[in-house]
C-alpha cells in the first residue's frame, strides 16, 4: 500500500506531536497537592533535633537603645542561645539598593517591630517566654511620621545619618512652564497595603561541618539573599547554600530580608538546626508593604482634548530603611503621567526615611499610585471638557514610536488605544430590571441581606495603566538555566534546573512547557531551586517568563544544538538539515532518523546558559534616558459597581480586563495571573489598609485587616491579546503586574460615575459616600 | 503566652469552685476570643476551666412559650435551631452575620456574650488602654477610631462591643442565668454590659466566678417578623461598623411594639429605648422612623473617624424599620 519509493515519515506524518507545549495550558505540577492540602510551605519545615528560634522587636518606632539585658532569657531552662547585634559576625547591614537595614539593631531603633535580638530554644513558646525575659531600657524618641513633611524641613530628626531623603527624581520633558486651554488639578492619596500572602515568613537552617550553613526557606530571590546573609554571616557565599522550599505566595513581600540571617546565626551558634516561622502578627511586623503616596498633579489639555502637559509632585513614604524605595521613585516618576503621549512633563518624586513601617515591593512597584491619581486625572480633564473618558484616553493614548517623558522610544507594540476599545466592548451585566425585585446576593453586603436595592445606584468606570517589565535604569538584569537532556529507561527526559521562585505565579509550568517545544521531549522535570546553579534574579517586576523563560529557551537550545551534532555526524547528515519532532530526530531529506533517547544512549547532555535582556540606562539628573525600561505592559479596566448611597457600601458587580501579554505562554495561568491581580486592585480600591498611627501598624491581622473574600470578587470578562514584543523570547510582556494597577481606578473612576463623590483616597470606605 | 493549669469540669458546682477561689482562674468555652487573648498578651489566666462538657448544651422551649438556650450551644448550632429560626429570625440572622464558619463552629454562646472589644489599643499591649491597664489613658481617644463607640462612651474609654448575637439578645429582652458561689441569679442581657464609665475595665456586672449557664428568650410572638441587619466594610467576615435588631409589632399601619438595638455603637450591645419611644403608637411612616433614629442619636457623640456611624446607623435603622413595616403590611 505504501509508496516503497517516498521517504518512510516526512515530519507532517508525524502525529505524535508532544502536548503541553508553549501556548497551552498543561496542568500544573505543584496545582493538585495545593488544592488537596498537601503542599509542603516552608512553614511545614521539620529536622531531627531542631531548635526554634525567635525574635524580639522594638515596641517603638524611634527610639536610643541604652542597654540589653540577655542574662535572665539566657538563664530560662530550655534555652540554648541569646544573640545581640553584638553576635552579628559580619557586616551588620543589608539592604536590597542602599545597604542601610541592621540585622538586629545596635544603639537606635527606627520602626515599631524592629528585630533587637534572637532567640533559639527547645520549643518555640520556651523561645517567645524568653524574649519577654530580655530586658532593653530604650530612650523613647519623637518619630519622623509625615513623608511630605520630611522631604522639606529639615529641623526635622534625621531618621539616618545622610538626611531623610532616600531618592530624589525629577522628569522633565518638553516645556515644563508651558500653559493650556484647560486644567485640572487634585491631591492624591493611597493608603498603605499589605502583600496579604498567606504563608507566613519561614525558614529552617542546619549547620554544616564546612562551617558553612544549609538554609530552607521561602523567598523570592535566592542569591540576592544568600549574598546578603553572606556578608553578614561572615562567610564565603559559597558555603552559605540556600534551597528554595514551598512559597505560599510573596507579591514583593519576601523580596528583603526576614529571618534570613537571624535563623542562620542562631544555626551556627548552637551547632543545631534551627526554625523560624513567624505568626501572623510578626509578618506584618516582618516584611516590608506598598508605599503610602501622597501626589499633587496638574493636567493641561487643549479644548480639543489633547493633553498638553501634566506636572506632578509624589511623595512616597519609605519608612525606617531604603528597601526598593529608590526602585519606587524610579518607577512612580518615569510611569508617572500614564500610558498617554505628553509633550510637556514635570515631575518630582521623592522617596522618603520616616519612622513608619519599612515600605518595599509589592506588585505593581511604584506604578500603582501615580496610576490612582494620574487615571483620576483623566476623570477630570474629561469631565472638564464634557468629553467621554474613553475618548480623551484613546486620544492620548501612547502609541509605538511614540517617546516616553524620559526619552525612550517604544519600539514594540503599545496597544493602548485597541485595549481601551476592547474593554469597552466586552459585555455589560444586565442592568436589574425596573420594578423587580433583585437578587440581594448582587446587591452591597451580598447574601448578608444588607441591603434591598434602596439607594442603590450604578456606576462604570475605566482604568489603564503601563507598567515597566525586568528590572530597569542600568541593573543588570539575568537569569540562568541548566538543561540536561537524557535517557532514561528508553524514554528523552530534560531536567531544568534554575534559581527561580515560583510563587505562585506558574514559573514551573512555564519551564516545563519551554523545554517541552524546545526539546520535543514529554517528560520535563523542574529541578529544585538551589543555589548551586547561577542567578535567577527575583521573581518580581513581571520578569521570570521574560529572563527565567529566554534562559529555559537558550540552554534548551544548546543542548539541541549538541544533539543535533552528534545526531549529525553519526548519520552523516548536516546538521542544519536536521530538525526535533515528537521525541524523534528528524531529516528535511531522509525523514525520521532516530528517536531522541536512542541517540543520547547513556550520555547526558547538559548546558547553562544565561539570559540576558536589553540593555538599560540610568536616568540623568533631568530624568532622560536611552533606555530606561527594557519594556512595558498595558492593561486596561472597566468596573461596574454597585453604590448602596444610604449605607455606604459597595458591590463591585463585574470587573473586566483587556491586556496585551505579548504571547500566552500559557493562556490559563494569565487568566489566572489577571483575576489574581484584579483582586488585589480591588482590594486596595475598597478595602485594603494598614492603619498607621505614630508609626505603629494598628491592624496586623487578617481579622482587622481586611483582603477581599470569595464574595467580595465579582465575575470577569477577560481579553488577552498577544502583540509579541519582538525583542523578547516568544514575544513575551510580562502580565502580573498590569491588572493590579489599571483595576483600581478603573473601580473608583465606578464609584464616583454612580455617586458623584469627589473620591481622592484608597480604600474607599463607606465614611467616603455617606455623612 | 503565660503558663497555665487546665482543668476540665464535670459538673457546675465543682467549676464555680474552681474559679471563684482562684483569682487568676478562668472559664473556657470555645476559647475562640481568649485564647487570642492569652497569645496577645491581653489575658494571662493561671488556670483554665474548660465549661465545654457541663451539660448547658441544649436548647430547650419551655412550657411558658419561653425558650432557654444553654451556654455552651454552639453559635452555628444555634443559628440552625428551628425554634430560633422560625420564633427568634433575628437571632439566628445575627449569628450567622458574626466571625466566619469555623469560628462560629467552635463559639458558644455564652463565649459570645462575654466576648471582649475589638479595639486595636486594647489588642496591642504596648499602649496605653484603660480597660486592659486601668488608669493608663485611652489612646483611641486621639487615634484610630474609626470602629469605637458613639453612645456611651466615656473619657476613659471609647470602646465598642463586638459581638452580634449580643445584639440580637438585647433587642429580645433576653435573660441571662448565671450560678456563681453563692447561688442563682438572672441578670437581663441590657443590663449584663456596662457603659465604660469610670471603670473601662469591668465589661459586665458579671462577679468573677459567675457562671453564666443559660439565656432564656421571652415568649414575645412578634419577633418572628425580626431582622438584624449589619453594615460592614466587606461581605463576610468583618466586624459591625453598624448593625440593628429589630421587631416589630404592626397592627393596621401602627406600631403597637417594639425592639430595638442597635451594635457597633457603644460599649454594649445598645437598646434603643428613645426609638421605641418614638416608634411605639406611631404609624409606620418614613417620618416616624426619621425621627425614631433622630432621638435615638441625640445623645451621640462622635471621634475624629467615626462621624460616618450617624448616618449610618440613621439610614440602616430606617431601612429595618421600613422593610419590616412592609414585610407586616404585604
Amino acid at each position: 500500500m505504501s509508496d516503497t519509493h517516498a521517504p518512510a515519515h516526512r515530519p507532517q506524518d508525524l502525529d505524535d506531536a508532544i502536548a503541553g507545549g508553549v501556548g497551552e495550558s498543561p496542568l500544573r505540577p505543584d496545582g493538585t497537592l495545593k488544592v488537596r492540602g498537601d503542599f509542603a510551605y516552608s512553614s511545614d519545615l521539620w529536622a531531627e533535633n531542631m531548635l526554634w528560634g525567635a525574635t524580639l522587636r522594638s515596641p517603638h518606632p524611634s527610639a536610643r537603645i541604652r542597654s540589653v539585658d540577655i542574662g535572665p532569657a539566657l538563664r530560662s531552662p530550655g534555652v540554648h542561645a541569646v544573640l545581640t547585634a553584638e553576635d552579628v559576625p559580619g557586616r551588620n547591614l543589608y539592604g536590597l539598593k542602599d545597604i542601610d537595614q541592621p540585622v538586629l539593631a545596635e544603639d537606635v531603633v527606627r520602626y515599631r517591630g524592629e528585630a533587637v535580638a534572637l532567640v533559639a530554644a527547645d520549643h518555640p513558646e520556651t523561645a517567645r517566654r524568653a524574649l519577654d525575659l530580655i530586658e532593653v531600657d530604650y530612650e523613647v524618641l519623637e518619630p519622623v511620621v509625615d513623608a511630605e513633611l520630611a522631604a522639606h524641613d529639615d529641623s526635622l530628626p534625621k531618621v539616618h545619618p545622610g538626611g531623610n531623603t532616600v531618592r530624589y527624581q525629577p522628569i522633565v520633558k518638553g516645556d515644563p512652564e508651558v500653559t493650556a486651554d484647560v486644567v485640572v488639578s487634585g491631591t492624591y492619596t493611597v493608603g498603605m497595603q499589605d502583600q496579604a500572602f498567606l504563608g507566613p515568613e519561614s525558614g529552617l537552617a542546619i549547620p554544616a561541618e564546612d562551617g558553612g550553613v544549609d538554609l530552607y526557606l521561602a523567598t523570592q530571590d535566592l542569591h540576592t539573599d544568600r549574598k546578603q546573609t553572606a556578608a553578614a554571616l561572615d562567610l564565603d557565599p559559597e558555603l552559605v547554600r540556600m534551597t528554595m522550599s514551598g512559597v505560599g505566595g510573596a507579591f514583593g513581600g519576601r523580596e528583603d530580608l526576614s529571618m534570613q540571617v537571624h535563623v542562620c546565626m542562631l544555626a551556627l551558634r548552637t551547632g543545631r538546626p534551627v526554625k523560624i516561622v513567624y505568626d501572623r502578627e510578626e509578618s506584618f511586623f516582618g516584611h516590608v508593604h506598598r508605599h503610602p503616596a501622597k501626589m499633587y498633579y496638574e493636567h493641561g489639555a487643549t479644548r480639543d482634548g489633547d493633553l498638553v502637559f501634566v506636572r506632578a509632585q509624589l511623595y512616597f513614604d519609605g519608612g525606617a530603611y531604603a528597601s526598593k524605595t529608590p526602585v519606587v521613585v524610579g518607577n512612580g516618576t518615569t510611569l508617572g503621567v500614564g500610558p498617554y503621549d505628553v509633550a510637556n512633563v514635570s515631575i518630582q518624586g521623592w522617596g522618603m526615611y520616616t519612622n513608619n513601617p519599612p515600605c518595599g515591593a509589592m506588585r505593581g512597584l511604584g506604578a500603582v499610585q501615580p496610576a490612582f491619581a494620574y487615571e483620576s486625572q483623566m476623570d477630570r480633564l474629561a469631565e472638564a471638557l464634557d468629553m467621554d473618558p474613553v475618548e480623551l484616553r484613546i486620544r492620548n493614548a501612547i502609541s509605538r514610536g511614540d517617546t516616553t517623558p524620559t526619552g525612550q522610544v517604544l519600539d514594540y507594540p503599545a496597544p493602548v488605544a485597541e485595549l481601551l476599545r476592547r474593554v469597552r466592548e466586552l459585555p455589560l451585566p444586565e442592568a436589574p430590571a425596573a420594578g423587580a425585585e433583585p437578587d440581594i446576593r448582587d446587591l452591597p453586603g451580598g447574601a448578608s441581606n444588607t441591603t434591598h436595592g434602596e439607594g442603590v445606584v450604578r456606576g462604570v468606570g475605566y482604568g489603564v495603566c503601563i507598567k515597566n517589565i525586568c528590572y530597569a535604569e542600568g541593573a543588570d538584569d539575568f537569569s540562568t538555566a541548566r538543561v540536561r537532556l537524557q535517557n532514561v529507561a528508553g524514554e528523552p527526559l530534560a531536567m531544568v534546573h534554575t534559581a527561580a521562585a515560583e510563587v505562585g505565579q506558574g514559573l514551573v509550568t512555564v519551564q516545563q512547557q519551554i523545554a517541552r517545544s524546545e526539546l520535543e521531549v514529554e517528560r520535563v522535570n523542574i529541578h529544585p531551586n538551589d543555589t548551586s546553579v547561577g542567578p535567577a534574579g527575583s521573581s518580581s517586576a513581571s520578569r521570570q517568563t521574560y529572563v527565567t523563560g529566554g534562559a529555559v529557551q537558550a540552554a534548551c537550545r544548546a543542548v539541541r544544538e549538541r544533539l543535533l551534532a552528534i545526531t549529525a555526524e553519526r548519520f552523516g547528515e548536516p546538521a542544519a538539515e536536521l530538525s526535533l519532532s515528537g521525541g524523534k530526530i528528524v531529516s528535511r531529506e531522509s525523514g525520521v532518523l532516530a528517536d531522541i533517547a536512542e541517540v543520547l544512549g547513556s550520555e547526558a547532555i547538559e548546558e547553562t546558559r544565561e539570559y540576558h535582556h536589553r540593555e538599560t540606562f540610568p536616568l540623568d539628573e533631568r530624568g532622560r534616558s536611552e533606555r530606561a525600561q527594557v519594556q512595558h505592559a498595558f492593561s486596561a479596566h472597566r468596573a461596574v459597581v454597585d453604590v448602596d448611597t444610604e449605607l455606604g457600601l459597595i458591590k463591585v458587580v463585574q470587573l473586566d480586563c483587556s491586556q496585551d501579554v505579548g504571547k500566552a505562554v500559557n493562556p490559563e495561568s494569565v487568566v489566572g495571573q489577571i483575576q489574581g491581580g484584579s483582586a488585589q486592585g480591588l482590594g486596595l480600591a475598597v478595602m485594603e489598609e494598614i492603619q498607621v498611627g505614630e508609626g505603629k501598624i494598628r491592624n496586623p491581622s487578617f481579622t482587622d485587616y481586611l483582603i477581599p473574600t470569595i464574595l467580595d470578587m465579582p465575575p470577569m470578562n477577560v481579553d488577552v491579546i498577544e502583540r509579541g514584543d519582538p525583542n523578547a523570547p516568544y514575544g513575551v510582556r510580562g502580565v502580573g503586574e498590569p491588572p493590579t494597577i489599571s483595576s483600581t481606578p478603573a473601580i473608583v473612576a465606578a464609584i464616583r460615575a454612580a455617586t458623584g463623590r469627589d473620591l481622592t483616597h484608597v480604600p474607599v470606605g463607606p465614611e467616603h459616600i455617606i455623612g | 503566652m503565660k503558663p497555665f493549669d487546665y482543668q476540665r469540669a464535670t459538673d457546675a458546682d465543682s467549676a464555680i469552685s474552681l474559679v471563684s477561689g482562684d483569682p487568676e482562674a478562668r472559664y473556657i468555652g470555645g476559647g475562640t476570643n481568649l485564647v487570642d487573648h492569652m497569645k496577645l498578651g491581653i489575658a494571662e489566666p493561671g488556670k483554665l476551666v474548660d465549661i465545654t462538657r457541663l451539660p448547658y448544651d441544649s436548647v430547650e422551649s419551655l412550657p411558658d412559650g419561653r425558650v432557654r438556650i444553654g451556654a455552651t450551644v454552639r453559635n452555628s448550632d444555634l443559628a440552625a435551631e428551628p425554634v430560633i429560626r422560625q420564633r427568634y429570625p433575628v437571632l439566628a440572622q445575627a449569628l450567622l452575620s458574626g466571625a466566619s464558619g469555623q469560628l462560629r463552629n467552635l463559639a458558644t454562646t455564652g463565649g459570645n456574650l462575654l466576648q471582649r472589644t475589638r479595639c486595636s489599643y486594647f489588642q496591642d499591649v504596648t499602649t496605653p488602654c484603660n480597660k486592659r491597664e486601668p488608669g493608663s489613658g485611652c489612646s483611641a481617644l486621639e487615634g484610630w477610631n474609626r470602629h469605637h463607640a458613639v453612645l456611651g462612651a466615656s473619657e476613659r474609654c471609647v470602646a465598642t462591643h463586638p459581638s452580634d448575637m449580643a445584639v440580637a439578645l438585647a433587642a429580645l429582652d433576653a435573660d441571662v442565668l448565671v450560678e456563681g458561689p453563692d447561688g442563682q441569679r438572672t441578670v437581663p442581657v441590657t443590663e449584663l454590659h456596662r457603659l465604660p464609665g469610670d471603670e473601662p475595665e469591668r465589661d459586665t456586672v458579671l462577679r468573677h466566678g459567675e457562671l453564666v449557664t443559660a439565656v432564656e428568650l421571652p415568649s414575645l410572638p412578634f419577633a418572628s417578623r425580626s431582622r438584624y441587619r449589619k453594615v460592614r466594610d466587606r461581605a463576610s467576615f468583618a466586624f459591625a461598623l453598624v448593625s440593628v435588631a429589630a421587631a416589630v409589632e404592626l397592627v393596621e399601619g401602627t406600631i403597637t411594639d417594639v425592639r430595638i438595638a442597635l451594635g457597633g455603637l457603644a460599649h454594649k450591645p445598645w437598646r434603643a429605648t428613645e426609638a421605641e419611644r418614638v416608634l411605639r403608637g406611631a404609624p409606620a411612616t418614613e417620618e416616624t422612623f426619621r425621627a425614631a433614629a433622630d432621638a435615638e442619636l441625640a445623645a451621640a457623640r462622635t471621634l475624629r473617624d467615626n462621624e460616618f456611624k450617624v448616618p449610618m446607623t440613621r439610614n440602616t435603622l430606617a431601612s429595618v424599620l421600613r422593610e419590616l413595616t412592609r414585610q407586616e403590611g404585604s
